[in-house]
């Protein structure tokens, strides 16, 4: 039954790394657009050459 | 390079708007012919295709036609916005003009390639982005010229502030909702264990094990997530005004409590309970944050639709840009095709079809002539207008109703104060009945621990997190399922007033009927030929909406006319081909002295009785015809009528028209109720009549003269097409001016109260069975612990259930 105390101590482990996760998810700003994430997914990312500036 | 395609029209290569072919500009790019609306949108197109970010254009989806903005931006506007750290600096600011995804992409890309900055992000939730720029390398100038080159308008970030909770608020309230929420779901667990060692019996340590470790769990979930709840209710009791936060905070702290005090004692622990009440009014609080949010941005978006500069023509003729708020009533301004109207006014000159639909929800669009009226935000499609400008920046049609809607979002409070007066009486009295528990129990000589135990159970059990979110979640469902109909409720006390409504008071002109009368009958006396040619002639020069009718019941040439007179109240006259003609009521004719034959007057009376109007012409001294026009009833006004009366309400119609023409349409979408002849005054005096004989009276209607009635009744509703005022003395706007909707919002409204309704019962039930147990102590606490948690659950399921309606 002392298993019961170190599957305790191990879950423990791992919740609060989960939520150290969320915390920095949330401060970080991973939740602050809902909304583009879903298309963004949608563009092709290639890597054009850096153009120097848009002319005006 | 512009030519003449045989197409009629063409669509913009970069706006998406049709232009007529014949105006469009066409430009040859990489060898293809493309078409533009303008050069701005030109401009466009050939700075992005030179960037090689054409993607834009292929992959681009949900993007709703219109024209970029081109406004002018001041970077002085900016500087105090920027924060910087040593190296980069950065921003956040609002941008105008981001239709669909691709925008997003297509900014980001933008101001990304630029040298110098570091990053760029567009949250296309909230229009925002947020760049981060090393200023030795590029200037904000720069960065905000680039933007604004593509069609979109940076502003500073604080102008929508007041809409918006801000950022750091959200993140603060989820960061304190995931807490509560990951804690709260650990602590289950533990709670289940002990809950199935209650049953089937557990050895001691590992018991207190499990209470100590639920201990652990639960107290961030208290002081740190509902610290703010604890803070509110400090201040509120310092403050002398018992809220809701008080009812959270004594509930979860008394739960905390006496589970800590059954630790050394020896007993149940229910930590659980007092992190569910915090988790789920936390819930509670982050769904309306959100929905906050979004009518915030939706605001921000209609806002948006106002330009901000206008073509003003100068004494000179010259037309010049300046910004709106320079522009005075009276002035002349210039919309060009493609523009948006930037004031309200009336058209001096010109022809254009204009897209009213973020007014009206009319996809089609409407013409305007020489007399019609225009409105700030919409947008002219072909023609060249020029518009005298009534009002002012402040008082257009458009921002009367995002001042409508911003207030509606601030009169969140009504739903609140009922929460708070329920908690106001419900805090003293849980109060009182603790101590007189605990008085109870020590006159019986039980030992003081039991005493204090029973007492801080019926605390305990007295959860308010049914009771706190029975009303504001309900209210808060029913409005945001409503809104997304186009039905705008400015409160929760309103929407309170409708599912109590027992008599609906209908108005007749433009809302039972059109507003807008056609012809139906004419009776052409052979007099002169080409009758109604002559009569849609002289008409065309009226204001009256029946001339206007039966000016454009004739599509075809009109005639000359000349010495045009309009008499007030009765007709028109004019000459045409030298022949003297009239137009107006029958009273015009017998003032001009010309007699009307026996004949022709009973066929007028004839008319009259089928509730049309008459107007006869004469033509040199002798009557040429008669023409019978009606107001016919709305397509959906039967439909309307049948759904309220079978709910159960009393119709009643009140109008400013005659009894005749009353009578008839009253008679005929099956209203038995009529009040013919009223003036503005009369209405509001009828409903007051109706309300002093306790109906409880909702009004409908859209004109200038039921603004004092619609402020008389319980409830007003008006339409988003409806005037201003009528706007602003309702309590509900029915944007897309479909009647139906008043049957909707009956359905809705009815429905959240029964669950209402429903929700305080089981929160009182609950409350009414548990509490004489708690006060007597039999009541076991792992039974109170699963009600309580079901109670909330319950609670909060039944209120969803309003989306779906």
């Amino acid at each position: 039954m002392e298993s019961t105390f170190y599957l305790i101590g191990i879950g423990f482990v791992f919740g609060t790394a989960a939520w150290f996760l969320f915390q920095w998810a949330v401060r970080s700003g991973q939740f602050d657009d809902p909304e583009a994430p879903k298309y963004r997914m949608l563009d092709d990312d290639d890597e054009d050459p850096p153009v120097k500036s848009p002319k005006p | 390079m512009t030519e003449a395609p045989q197409t009629g029209t063409v669509r913009c290569e970069h706006c998406m708007q049709e232009v007529a072919a014949n105006s469009a500009l066409t430009a040859v790019i990489d060898g293809q012919r493309r078409s533009f609306c303008c050069h701005g949108c030109l401009g466009v197109y050939e700075l992005v295709h030179s960037n090689s970010l054409d993607s834009f254009y292929t992959q681009r989806c949900d993007w709703k036609p219109g024209r970029p903005s081109f406004a002018r931006i001041d970077p002085a506007d900016f500087a105090e916005q920027v924060s910087s750290d040593g190296q980069t600096s950065r921003i956040n600011v609002v941008l105008s003009g981001i239709r669909c995804a691709s925008c997003v992409w297509l900014v980001e890309k933008v101001i990304g390639r630029l040298d110098g900055v570091a990053s760029a992000r567009v949250n296309y939730a909230t229009r925002r982005a947020l760049i981060e720029w090393r200023p030795e390398i590029v200037s904000l100038d720069r960065i905000l010229q680039a933007v604004s080159d593509i069609g979109y308008t940076p502003r500073p970030g604080n102008q929508a502030a007041s809409v918006e909770i801000s950022a750091g608020e959200k993140r603060d309230l989820l960061l304190r909702f995931g807490t509560a929420g990951f804690f709260s779901m650990q602590l289950m667990l533990f709670t289940t264990a002990l809950y199935a060692g209650f049953f089937q019996g557990m050895e001691s340590r590992y018991r207190l094990a499990f209470q100590l470790i639920s201990w652990a769990l639960a107290t961030p979930v208290l002081f740190y997530a509902g610290f703010p709840f604890m803070a509110s209710a400090l201040r509120s009791i310092k403050g002398r005004a018992l809220n809701m936060d008080v009812l959270v905070a004594l509930g979860s702290l008394s739960a905390y409590g006496y589970s800590i005090a059954r630790i050394f004692t020896g007993g149940e622990v229910f930590f659980d309970s007092a992190a569910m009440i915090v988790t789920f009014i936390l819930l509670g609080r982050f769904i309306e944050a959100g929905s906050r949010l979004k009518a915030g941005s939706a605001l921000v978006a209609l806002a948006e639709l106002q330009p901000g500069e206008a073509l003003l023509t100068g004494d000179n003729g010259e037309a010049i840009l300046v910004p709106i708020e320079r522009v005075r009533n009276g002035q002349l301004i210039e919309v060009i095709p493609g523009d948006r109207v930037p004031l309200d006014g009336t058209v001096v000159d010109g022809l254009a079809d204009v897209d009213e639909s973020m007014l009206t929800g009319e996809s089609a669009p409407v013409l305007k002539a020489p007399g019609s009226p225009v409105y700030a935000g919409t947008s002219s499609l072909t023609g060249h207008l020029r518009i005298r400008v009534s009002g002012d920046a402040r008082s257009t049609m458009l921002s009367r109703i995002v001042r409508t809607v911003e207030e509606a979002q601030a009169r969140k409070a009504p739903i609140q104060g009922i929460a708070d007066k329920t908690a106001g009486l419900f805090v003293p009295a849980t109060l009182l009945l603790a101590a007189a528990t605990f008085a109870w129990w020590m006159v019986a000589k039980a030992a003081p621990v039991t005493a204090v135990m029973n007492a801080v159970s019926v605390l305990v059990i007295a959860c308010p997190c049914a009771l706190g979110l029975a009303t504001p979640l309900a209210i808060l469902v029913g409005t945001t399922a409503v809104g997304k109909k186009g039905i705008l409720v400015k409160g929760g006390d309103i929407f309170e007033t409708i599912s109590k409504t027992t008599t609906v008071v209908l108005d007749k002109t433009g809302t039972l009927t059109r507003g807008k009368p056609s012809i139906t009958d004419c009776i052409d006396y052979g007099i002169s030929g080409r009758f109604i040619q002559h009569c849609a002639s002289l008409e065309a020069w009226s204001e009256h909406p029946v001339g206007k009718a039966v000016a454009a019941s004739w599509k075809g040439v009109r005639l000359d006319v000349e010495a045009f007179r309009s008499i007030p109240g009765l007709g028109v006259s004019g000459l045409i081909g030298g022949e003297a003609w009239y137009a107006g009521s029958s009273a015009l004719l017998e003032r001009e002295g010309i007699p009307i034959a026996p004949e022709c007057l009973r066929q007028s009376e004839l008319l009259e009785k089928e509730g049309k109007t008459t107007v006869f012409v004469s033509c040199s001294g002798r009557v040429a015809g008669l023409i019978g026009l009606i107001d016919d009833l709305r397509d959906e006004t039967l439909e309307m009528i049948a759904s309220l009366r079978d709910s159960g309400l009393r119709l009643m119609m009140l109008t400013g028209d005659n009894e005749g023409v009353a009578r008839y349409i009253a008679a005929k979408c099956g209203i038995t109720e009529v009040q013919a002849g009223l003036s503005p005054i009369g209405k509001a005096n009828a409903i007051r009549t109706l309300k002093a004989n306790g109906e409880t009276v909702m009004m409908a209607g859209d004109g200038i003269n039921d603004a004092p009635a619609l402020t008389e009744a319980d409830t007003g509703i008006t339409f988003g097409t409806a005037t201003g005022i009528a706007l602003e003395s309702a309590g509900v706007a029915i944007l897309n001016d479909d009647l139906r909707l008043i049957g909707t919002l009956f359905g809705h409204s009815r429905k959240s109260f029964s669950i209402i309704r429903q929700n305080l019962a089981w929160a009182f039930g609950y409350n009414m069975v548990a509490i004489p147990l708690a006060v007597t102590g039999i009541l076991h606490p792992i039974v109170s612990a699963l009600l309580m948690a079901s109670s909330s659950l319950v609670v909060v399921g039944n209120s969803l259930r309003l989306r779906k309606y």
